[in-house]
């Protein structure tokens, strides 16, 4: 078994508010995410000397080029083009990089513009396979990729559309505490249920809504983060996985299928444990594929498991407390850290609003990069108090 | 590929040394890794429609005159996924027959029918 993260730990869950659209560069949103680290810190700019950015509006720029625009000297630095398990994998790669002392304090960021070309450059250029096998097929990006998924899921499991409305109509719910998600207005399962189709199976609230901000937080020792006075999480367990079961037809489960044992035992605690869940869920299907995958129930269970639960703020199993990207909207690369960063504050005290009572252990997990029919990146973490 | 498209041909890549056929191309065999993967034309290759989707959005001017567009995954009987143009809307499960073509721009595109 992979060794425990000891005490290394997670702090100040930073958000730049998303917004439909901007004619800031994703420079500008990055930027704003590191500020608001150091402001929330309390900790000179300098002091961090780790760095792990994803983006996907960034380009031709990368995490090289981002030291220069915000004037960091970092000795460890990641760039993680992992789509929503970047969040995840960010977390994983710089609490090794604390533990063994290549850095003392990282921040990891995430963040994305939007605006009416980039949306659409992204996806004609999304990937090799992509660009040659499936843009050319319409055009319909991860909307078409994911209603492929969705349909096959609910051929074989026998899912309805009514079951992905009641999971999209709790999260809206939950998002209507927050603040900072971008989509507030009431949704009821009538208006869910009428709403315009989109790509087959999948209409309209199914479908994540592209925008731009941006996320971040900060990984150090746990005495440093005392010693600051910052609340903080431990990292309990964490696992990656990317291109997990190849000879699978279609995608029906992800990689979090192959090490979940993994990652429970690590963590030394079971599902029923967590107080609150973070599934990535840009489209409803993937985030019941997850509770399936990392063990909340069996395979092709998920139906029966959202059925027999209640995943708002006040539910038996709040998941996606901030509204998840459903309801907060998907800021590029920040999708993949928007789970994480409800997890953080939900675990400090500091879901203001949508707190989730006693919350002391959380499951959150990521899911990317869909570079030809499945997605190829999966990811998974248990974060304590 | 688009060679064998411009003449009616649908071609994936079959491995030299083991066999294994593939689709989309890659630079090398994803199976063992050999070098050089040969391409096999067919005119018609069998399938089984795993997963279907119709679109009614479009992020490119050129496909919104053509909405609805029926779309399908399916598995060759050789063994690789494709993702196809599927206009008489097949079930899961269904078998079809898959052609190229290459579509307005030039672009080897695939049909189930």
């Amino acid at each position: 078994m992979s060794r425990g993260y000891d005490d290394i730990v997670a702090a100040v869950p930073v958000t730049v508010p998303y917004v439909r659209r901007s004619e800031h560069g994703a420079d500008w949103f990055l930027a704003r995410a590191l500020a608001a680290l150091v402001a929330q810190s309390g900790l000179r700019k300098l002091v961090i000397d780790g760095l792990c950015a994803s983006s996907f509006t960034l380009g031709p720029d990368t995490a090289v080029a981002l030291t220069q625009h915000v004037g960091l000297s970092p000795r460890y630095l990641e760039w993680l083009p992992m789509g929503g398990a970047c969040g995840v994998v960010a977390l994983r790669r710089a609490a090794r990089a604390v533990q063994a002392g290549d850095a003392d304090v990282v921040a990891c960021i995430a963040g994305d513009t939007a605006n009416d070309g980039s949306f659409r450059d992204l996806l004609a250029g999304f990937s090799s396979f992509s660009r040659a096998a499936v843009y050319p097929y319409g055009a319909g990006g991860a909307n078409a990729s994911f209603a492929l998924i969705t349909d096959a899921y609910m051929h074989r499991y026998g899912a309805t559309r009514q079951d992905f409305g009641r999971l999209c109509v709790a999260q809206r719910d939950n998002a209507r505490r927050n603040p900072l998600a971008l989509l507030r207005g009431a949704l009821t399962l009538e208006q869910y249920l009428a709403a315009r189709p989109i790509a087959e199976p999948l209409h309209l609230f199914d479908c994540v809504m592209p925008c731009a901000g941006a996320d971040g937080f900060l990984v150090m020792q746990r005495g440093r983060a005392e010693a600051l006075g910052l609340r903080h999480v431990r990292l309990l367990g964490a696992i990656e996985r990317h291109h997990a079961f190849p000879d699978d037809p279609v995608q029906l489960r992800g990689g979090w299928a192959m090490d979940r044992e993994a990652l429970w035992a690590q963590a030394g605690l079971a599902p029923g444990d967590m107080d609150v869940v973070q599934t990535y869920d840009d489209y409803p299907v993937i985030a019941l594929m997850q509770l399936e995958d990392l063990g909340f129930c069996a395979k092709g269970e998920a139906v029966a498991f959202a059925r027999a639960h209640d995943f708002t703020v006040d539910g038996d199993l709040p998941m996606n407390t901030g509204g998840g990207q459903l309801s907060m909207g998907q800021a590029g690369a920040a999708g993949g850290y928007l789970g994480l960063v409800e997890a953080l504050r939900q675990l400090t005290g500091t879901a203001e609003g949508r707190q989730v009572a006693g919350a002391r252990h959380a499951l959150v997990s990521g899911f990317g990069m869909i570079n030809y029919d499945r997605g190829l990146c999966s990811a998974a973490c248990v974060l304590g108090q | 590929m688009k060679a064998a498209a411009a003449a009616g041909l649908f071609a994936v890549q079959r491995c030299r040394v083991c066999g294994h056929v593939q689709y989309p191309p890659r630079a090398c065999c994803a199976a063992c890794l050999a070098d050089d993967p040969a391409w096999e034309a067919a005119a018609v290759r069998p399938g089984t429609v795993l997963a279907r989707t119709v679109l009614h959005h479009s992020h490119e001017e050129m496909f919104r005159a053509r909405l609805p567009l029926a779309l399908a995954l399916v598995r060759l009987a050789e063994g690789p996924v494709v993702l196809c143009f599927a206009p008489d809307r097949p079930a899961i499960g269904n078998a079809v027959q898959v052609r190229a073509a290459l579509d307005a721009t030039g672009h080897a595109v695939l049909e189930a029918r």
